[in-house]
């Protein structure tokens, strides 16, 4: 059985910023809104894709130095940019290393907590934007 | 508009930063990731005005 083991290498730019070595988990969800079109006469519901609302959580290491995560960010939030990843940072965009990309992906929020004693960590969602992939 | 590469996340220092559209550009000159190259457009040659009237 083929499986998908992420061990070190996986990567992620934002705002073609490598972020690679802040970056612990990687959560994306493609929606596709749906849109209700049920009429008389239908016996379940039926859907129609309506406009593409994609997310794309990332879950970071919190540094505040220079040229790492805090300096990626702060200045993106309210603003909209690229973002990419792929299971390997190794010859990305190919069929068996896709590289993923939003463009145009909207960063609303940068959430982050302070406690004595903790690793800092961020988790920032980008939403929209359009979605592709390459897998030559 | 020409850019200079500061830090390796984004390229090799040193490096001109070719703009990429979707990526914000004031947020990696805020962040320090770049910067705006300072050459300056080279001078005239200046020319000299005779001004003595004989």
């Amino acid at each position: 059985m083929a499986t998908s083991t992420y061990l070190s290498s996986p990567n992620v730019t934002v705002n073609s910023v490598s972020l690679q070595d802040q970056c612990q988990g990687l959560t994306f969800t493609r929606t596709i809104e749906a849109l209700e079109s049920t009429a008389f006469g239908s016996g379940s519901r039926v859907y129609v894709a309506g406009l593409e609302n994609s997310t794309l959580t990332l879950d970071l290491y919190l540094s505040f130095a220079a040229t790492e995560t805090y300096a990626t960010l702060k200045s993106l939030v309210g603003t909209s940019t690229t973002v990419s990843w792929s299971p390997s940072a190794t010859s990305p965009g190919t069929a068996t290393n896709p590289t993923m990309t939003l463009t145009g992906a909207y960063l609303e929020a940068l959430p982050y907590e302070m406690a004595l004693g903790a690793l800092g960590t961020i988790s920032v969602t980008f939403t929209g934007g359009v979605y592709s992939v390459v897998e030559v | 508009m020409k850019y200079t590469i500061l830090s390796p996340r984004i390229g090799t220092p040193g490096d001109t930063y070719e703009p990429v559209d979707g990526v914000n550009v004031e947020a990696l000159v805020a962040g320090g990731f770049i910067e705006q190259s300072t050459v300056k457009a080279p001078k005239g040659a200046k020319t000299k005005t005779d001004t003595n009237e004989e």
